[in-house]
């Protein structure tokens, strides 16, 4: 069941990857927003002017991306490790480090998306907004949720994917982590 | 058990989670959440201060510029630029002993001035260079020891993403950070430079030479590289000029590299998502170390681990060259195998203070710059060091047939150029910071 050829694998992995690109389209969206006011505040002369609130939507859009590329980079476990030491410790106990370690990411995810819930409600409730734009920050918050459930989910997939492999002996693809 | 004590029991235990093949954030966010938990003694400020933490600690303007640089690394490898600047190195070198392998080196320092990271530099230079040097007789050991080496150089020639983060965690300005590597990227480039002549006439049969080109040949490839120089001086140009913020300069040289991408007609849906994936990965990697790190450091700050280091350190009265010698060594060790990013997120919030209490002769601003070059190079050193360099492991995947206990001797006199370069940048703090000095 928890194999990235499984209907339940492609469903996750199709999501994950979804999200990641529509984090990817807001970067390039990004860009061309912040193109656009600069060239605004460049011809000032002409009338034109900068975007209002350019920095805000940087900042909102930055939330909502970074969340959304959490649970494709650990899908495909890009995230940094040292494996230096582990890689003498022999395929089944690698496998059964992967699924501790991953149970570590459960819970993180986990808390992470169960504490950022409780924080959208307090701006949902105080009906805090972006100084200029007056944006409500409790839809930026709602935008991040997006992502950090997403990467909850993935995390107890990864999770079932590793200990899967542990049960059958089977080591995973490996892969020698993010670096710059 | 006093917070103090706490708070040094907790680099160890980072340390023993990370040496378990826990990722690197996550060992010092679960670090961070349990030693807050255990010092103030219940779990409820760390709960509410997770209520924002994680979505403040993303949604950072100053930190927008690293996804932004990312972006654009990755328009700049399938605009193709990476092809007509190894072309136009190799015209104006290929016909000298050793020539083609320092025309991976110019083209990589070229690549470096459009790219903020190290891997991507390496690999689409490693897909460019390798099969050139291959073609000329260049020995496995000497292509993808040069290839490798030549890669850290994206880092280091700004923009960087590493002096990104080191700026944001130091409150230091990223422009002026950014002239103070440039001399060291430059030498760096020369270093290698350097070794490769060396390298092919100690090492016989180890690298061949190109036909001479003709002067025209060699300006008019050198011509077809100006896309590059426009993005390089739009960027840097823009930030040293105070036109742009940071993030501004990184938007706009996305913007340029998509432009440039476009014209070289290699942007369909496919490669367009390709980016963005390889972006995501990318971003997602370094803002959950970041993360960690903010965890880790509210932890640190709690327990006053970093103020009683750094006062600690003023009262014994160290010789500060000792001091900064056993920090580099640290360093060294330590980047053999961990990654870059990490080991500056982790020990930058501990050692800078530490150092900052120490007197070089250099006020604080220029300190912050000069600490931080020297920090960046030796950290990266740690990417072509054995036996854990990601560099390495990239460029000897590219190279068939090259074993990599090749790979890694023939990148150790490149390692030697990083040592006596870092050297030579700690004894003449002036070498990195002329620059600085002479535009603000």
């Amino acid at each position: 069941m928890f194999r990235d050829e499984s209907p339940l694998g492609r469903t996750v992995v199709g999501l994950a990857r979804m999200l990641a690109i529509a984090g990817g389209l807001v970067l390039l969206a990004m860009v061309a927003m912040i193109v656009i006011s600069i060239i605004g505040r460049a011809l000032l002369f002409i009338g034109l002017k900068p975007i209002t609130g350019d920095y805000e939507l940087v900042s909102i859009g930055m939330g909502f991306a970074v969340f959304a590329f959490m649970p494709w980079a650990h899908l495909t476990r890009s995230h940094a490790l040292v494996a230096l030491v582990t890689d003498s410790f022999g395929m089944r106990a690698n496998n059964w480090i992967l699924v501790i370690t991953d149970v570590m990411m459960v819970v993180a995810s986990w808390f992470i998306a169960w504490r950022l819930y409780f924080g959208m409600m307090d701006k949902f409730a105080y009906r805090e907004t972006t100084l200029l734009l007056r944006f409500p920050l409790s839809w930026a918050y709602a935008m991040a949720f997006v992502g950090a459930v997403a990467l909850a989910v993935v995390a107890v997939y990864v999770l079932g994917r590793s200990l899967t492999c542990a049960l059958r002996g089977e080591a995973e693809p490996k892969r020698a982590g993010g670096e710059l | 058990m006093t917070p103090l004590m706490l708070g040094f029991l907790g680099l160890p235990a980072v340390l023993i989670l990370i040496f378990l093949r826990v990722p690197i954030g996550i060992a010092m966010l679960g670090v961070g959440i349990f030693g807050s938990w255990l010092i103030t003694g219940s779990f409820n400020p760390v709960a509410a201060q997770f209520k924002n933490l994680t979505y403040s600690t993303f949604a950072s303007y100053s930190l927008s510029v690293v996804p932004l640089f990312l972006l654009m690394g990755q328009f700049a490898t399938l605009g193709g630029l990476s092809a007509g600047l190894f072309n136009a190195a190799a015209a104006w070198l290929g016909h000298k002993k050793g020539g083609v392998a320092m025309a991976a080196i110019g083209a990589s320092a070229g690549f470096g001035a459009i790219c903020g990271s190290s891997l991507a530099t390496a690999a689409t230079m490693g897909q460019v260079a390798l099969p050139e040097l291959k073609k000329y007789g260049y020995s496995g050991a000497l292509s993808t020891g040069a290839v490798a080496a030549g890669g850290t150089l994206g880092i280091l020639i700004p923009p960087s993403i590493i002096l990104v983060i080191f700026a944001v965690l130091t409150e230091q300005n990223i422009a002026k950070l950014f002239m103070g590597a440039f001399v060291p990227g430059i030498l760096a480039a020369i270093g290698y430079i350097i070794v490769i002549m060396l390298y092919v006439r100690m090492v016989p049969g180890s690298g061949g030479v190109r036909e001479r080109l003709p002067y025209s040949e060699r300006f008019r490839a050198l011509a077809r590289t100006w896309p590059v120089l426009v993005v390089f001086l739009l960027v840097i140009g823009g930030i040293y000029a105070g036109i742009f913020t940071p993030t501004e300069a990184a938007a706009v040289g996305a913007a340029g590299t998509f432009i440039i991408a476009l014209a070289a007609r290699s942007l369909d849906r496919k490669t367009i998502m390709e980016a963005c994936l390889a972006t995501a990965s990318a971003t997602a990697m370094i803002f959950l170390i970041v993360l960690g790190a903010a965890a880790l450091n509210s932890f640190l700050a709690l327990s006053q681990v970093p103020q009683v280091m750094a006062a600690w350190v003023g009262e014994q009265g160290f010789n500060p060259w000792v001091v900064m010698i056993l920090v580099l060594i640290f360093y060294l060790v330590m980047g053999c195998v961990m990654d870059s990013l990490s080991m500056i997120l982790l020990t930058v919030p501990i050692i800078f203070p530490m150092m900052s209490v120490l007197d070089f002769g250099l006020t604080p601003d220029e300190f912050g710059i000069w600490f931080g070059i020297i920090v960046l190079i030796v950290v990266e050193v740690g990417l072509i060091t054995p036996p854990v360099g990601m560099n390495l492991f990239i460029i000897n995947s590219m190279s068939s047939g090259t074993r990599l206990s090749e790979t890694y001797r023939g990148v150790l006199p490149f390692v030697a150029s990083d040592l006596i370069r870092t050297i030579i940048l700690v004894a003449f703090p002036a070498i990195t910071l002329w620059l600085v000095w002479l535009l603000y």
